[in-house]
């Protein structure tokens, strides 16, 4: 069971690595929360604990409904094109994050040793959705693209904590969510009023604001 | 318990009683100059002409408050300093010593140039500081504790190359409060832009506390490992009084005069630590205890008479508004007590006879000797060039105060900034005045001011001075008595109080022989008239013309240039001509601008890392992570 979740995680991340659209991008970040949802509720199931039970709950309402419709909206909003604006095409991009994935293997070897098959692929899939979400933030050009590129590193770190230790103390677990969810809110806000200023949300053209 | 707190907060030695006696002697006198200082101008001698800078921005009372508020933070964060047995409370005070003496640089805020000068002063100190700290924090791994009793402990078992490091780190750090070539740069403006006060206390005092960290590190807590220490401290106090005074000599403003001859007495104080330093690595404690007697004892005396003469230049330049000795002129006879205080402080600081600049000089020539007599070889030729380079300094000392005090107070008054010049208010004098009964107070009485010190050489070098004796009424001095044999010299012999005698014997005959054999009687002339009439200031010596002859002679260091322009009319007709001689600031055009420039070239090229783009500054984070796990992989 965990294997299967791990390799949606996996192929969600490739989806969000290849995607062009900003609503594909969405889409399978969705995806990948879905696993993350998946993931806590088998943990919570299995230890019986209350508060991993509202974790995952927290997890379905904010990641799965609340956060993705609100990025649908503020694209409906801004009227911009849903261009992510690639500065590495498809096929590359999907070159590099076969790299990433191979150095995210690397680097868990080397963390935990090869005795530990299942706890280094669990650690290498984590790693490798923080490394992926950093991607998307550099090589990707709209503000929506870097936002969801901070989900994904977070969703990276989440999974990190889930599968390595059962994730980690609730009231941490609480403090990140709400984290999350006033930062989306407060970027959806920036990038609605950058693209009012500017009439794009081209963060590369913000350059020229340096002094 | 609270164990980061030091067990022993404050040790009150004779070493940081010493220097808790100098803070108050300068900062008591300077307060009580600056209820003078503050008062505002009732009279109406700047009527009619425009008045100067100074007196237009009258300070408000809300200012006073704040300027007093400053100065008593200032005397006691230097307490701190020199009291406190904790380097990491040490680095605290010495950092509000310096921030508050910034406040105090820039006080008069109207001054675009206390603004630049303030900005120099806090840009080097905190250079200073730096270095300071990389010191302690090395002293810190090693000894585990920042007490200093931890750290001395520590010092005897810490390897010599550490050691070495540590006392260049140190040397940066204290030279560049103390004013040491090539680090003087502030000073000259620093000292000019702060008000007179706090130009005396900062330039008799502060600068002091820098000497107080070299002995209490270096000498006391780190011990003389090697002789080169000695030597280099040695050579750059030479070449700081020489570069301090050649500047001092080249100077018009009065202020900065006084600054860079602060770099040459730093330079004199030097000398008597270095050859301390120097003396205990060559096993002759009791030469190099009193190598830092005269160190000490000049450094006293250089609080007593700078702080004097500052407080006189304060008092010119309250009473007239300029600072430029050109425009200056016959104070004389506007203010004869200031003049007289300056005479006693110029005769102080050129080591006149038998006034306190004499004895400590003198002191610091004997042990040159001494030591030069007890050593061979290279070390008795370097103490002999050393020595001689001393009397050179004293000899343009001299010179320089020669024309400080005869272009400011001689002559005809050369502007209407000195026609209209008036004594200043009482308090003002008082200062002055407490501090020149010190000057002669310090002179006469030297045998026991040796004596005193004697106490604090002896807790810095950690010497029994119980063996040498001194004696105040017996008209000889000797401090080689019960000398061990090696160290068994020459005898030296001073008695001020003599000295006195016999000059006032000398000039009393001399001027009864004269009132009995002078012949016809004497014509009043104008000052300096030479039997012409009608000259006027115009016709006068200036300032500049009386340092033409060192320009020339010191002219490979100086490079003198001059600047000429004619404004013809037509070829045949030259209507004016201007022409300005100026000297190359050496340090600054090979030092200090090179390396400005390199600064800001380098950081040109860091600015390209910074274009502005999001996405290139995640990039950055994201390859180091790479880089990260590449590396992990490698290793």
């Amino acid at each position: 069971m965990q294997a299967v979740i791990l390799f949606t995680v996996l192929v969600s991340t490739y989806l969000m690595v290849i995607a062009k659209r900003t609503p594909a991008l969405i889409r399978s970040f969705r995806y990948q929360s879905f696993c993350l949802f998946l993931v806590t509720l088998i943990i919570a199931l299995r230890e019986h604990q209350l508060d991993l039970y509202v974790v995952a709950g927290l997890l379905f309402i904010l990641k799965i409904v609340f956060i993705p419709q609100l990025l649908y909206r503020t694209i409906k909003k801004i009227k911009a094109s849903e261009d992510l604006g690639l500065f590495i095409n498809p096929q590359l991009s999907l070159i590099w994050a076969l790299g990433f994935t191979y150095l995210s293997w690397v680097f868990s070897t080397h963390l935990i040793g090869q005795t530990d098959a299942v706890r280094v692929i669990l650690l290498a899939v984590a790693f490798f959705v923080v490394l992926a979400g950093i991607f998307l933030m550099i090589f990707r050009m709209t503000a929506l693209a870097q936002i969801i590129g901070l989900l994904v590193m977070e969703n990276g770190i989440f999974l990190l904590a889930a599968m390595v230790s059962g994730g980690m103390p609730f009231f941490v677990e609480i403090a990140v969510f709400f984290d999350v969810f006033v930062s989306v809110l407060i970027m959806g806000f920036f990038v609605y009023r950058i693209n009012k200023f500017f009439t794009h949300i081209d963060v590369n053209k913000l350059s020229r604001l340096k002094g | 318990m609270l164990d980061f707190l030091p067990k022993q907060l404050f040790l009150f030695d004779p070493l940081s009683l010493f220097f808790i006696f100098v803070i108050f002697i300068v900062s008591l006198p300077s307060a009580i100059y600056s209820l003078g200082y503050f008062t505002p101008k009732a009279n109406p001698c700047f009527a009619g002409r425009q008045a100067p800078a100074a007196e237009k921005n009258e300070y408000s009372s809300a200012k006073i408050t704040l300027f007093w508020f400053l100065l008593v933070l200032f005397v006691l964060s230097m307490c701190v300093v020199v009291t406190v047995g904790n380097v990491l409370v040490f680095l605290v005070a010495w950092e509000i010593m310096s921030l508050v003496s910034y406040f105090l640089v820039v006080f008069d805020t109207t001054h675009e140039k206390s603004i630049q000068a303030g900005t120099i002063y806090i840009i080097m100190t905190h250079i200073g500081t730096a270095f300071l700290v990389a010191a302690f924090l090395i002293l810190h791994k090693y000894a585990h504790s920042f007490d200093f009793a931890a750290i001395k402990n520590v010092c005897l078992i810490m390897p010599g190359p550490t050691k070495d490091i540590v006392f260049l780190l140190l040397l940066v750090g204290f030279g560049t409060k103390a004013g040491i070539v090539p680090l003087h740069v502030w000073l000259p403006y620093a000292h000019p832009q702060a008000p007179s006060q706090i130009s005396s206390i900062m330039s008799g005092v502060m600068i002091k506390t820098a000497i107080y960290g070299i002995i209490r590190f270096v000498i006391f807590l780190l011990g003389v490992n090697s002789s080169w220490w000695g030597v280099l401290v040695l050579i750059l106090a030479v070449i700081t009084c020489l570069v301090g005074v050649i500047y001092a000599l080249m100077e018009r403003d009065i202020k900065r005069l006084l600054a860079y001859s602060s770099v040459e007495n730093m330079g004199i104080i030097l000398l008597g630590v270095g050859l301390a330093m120097l003396l205990v690595n060559m096993k002759m404690p009791y030469l190099a205890a009193f190598a830092l007697i005269a160190g000490l004892y000049h450094l006293v005396n250089h609080a007593i008479f700078k702080g004097l003469l500052f407080l006189c230049a304060g008092s010119v330049y309250k009473a007239t508004g300029t600072r430029d000795i050109e425009k200056l002129g016959g104070l004389i006879k506007k203010m004869p007590q200031t003049a007289f205080y300056f005479l006693i402080g110029s005769m102080a600081i050129s080591a006149l006879p038998p006034l306190n600049g004499f004895v400590s000089e003198w002191l610091t020539l004997q042990v040159f000797f001494l030591g030069a007599l007890n050593s061979a070889g290279g070390a008795r030729l370097f103490l002999g060039i050393c020595a001689s380079m001393l009397a050179l300094t004293s000899g343009l000392a001299a010179a320089c105060f020669v024309k400080a005090f005869g272009v400011v107070f001689l002559g005809l008054p050369r502007s209407n900034y000195a026609q209209s010049a008036k004594e200043v208010p009482l308090s003002m004098n008082f200062g002055m005045f407490f501090l020149s009964i010190l000057v002669i107070v310090f002179g006469i009485a030297a045998g026991l001011v040796i004596k005193l010190l004697a106490k604090v050489a002896a807790v810095a070098m950690n010497v029994d001075i119980s063996t040498m004796r001194f004696s105040l009424y017996n008209p000889t001095l000797t401090a080689q008595v019960g000398l061990p044999a090696k160290e068994l010299g020459k005898s030296i012999y001073l008695s001020t109080p003599m000295i006195a005698l016999v000059l006032i014997v000398m000039g009393l005959a001399g001027f009864v022989v004269y009132r009995l054999f002078a012949k016809g009687k004497p014509v009043s002339y104008q000052t300096w008239d030479c039997g012409y009439y009608k000259l006027d200031s115009r016709n006068e010596y200036t300032g500049t013309a009386f340092s033409k002859p060192f320009r020339i002679a010191f002219s490979f260091f100086l490079q003198p240039y001059r600047k000429t322009q004619k404004v013809r009319e037509s070829f045949y007709q030259v209507k004016s001509f201007a022409y300005e001689t100026h000297t190359t600031l050496v340090f600054k055009k090979y030092i200090y601008v090179p390396l400005i420039a390199l600064v800001l070239k380098s950081a040109k090229f860091m600015r390209r890392m910074q274009p502005g783009s999001i996405h290139l500054y995640l990039a950055y984070i994201f390859s180091t992570l790479l880089l990260l796990i590449i590396f992990m992989h490698k290793f």
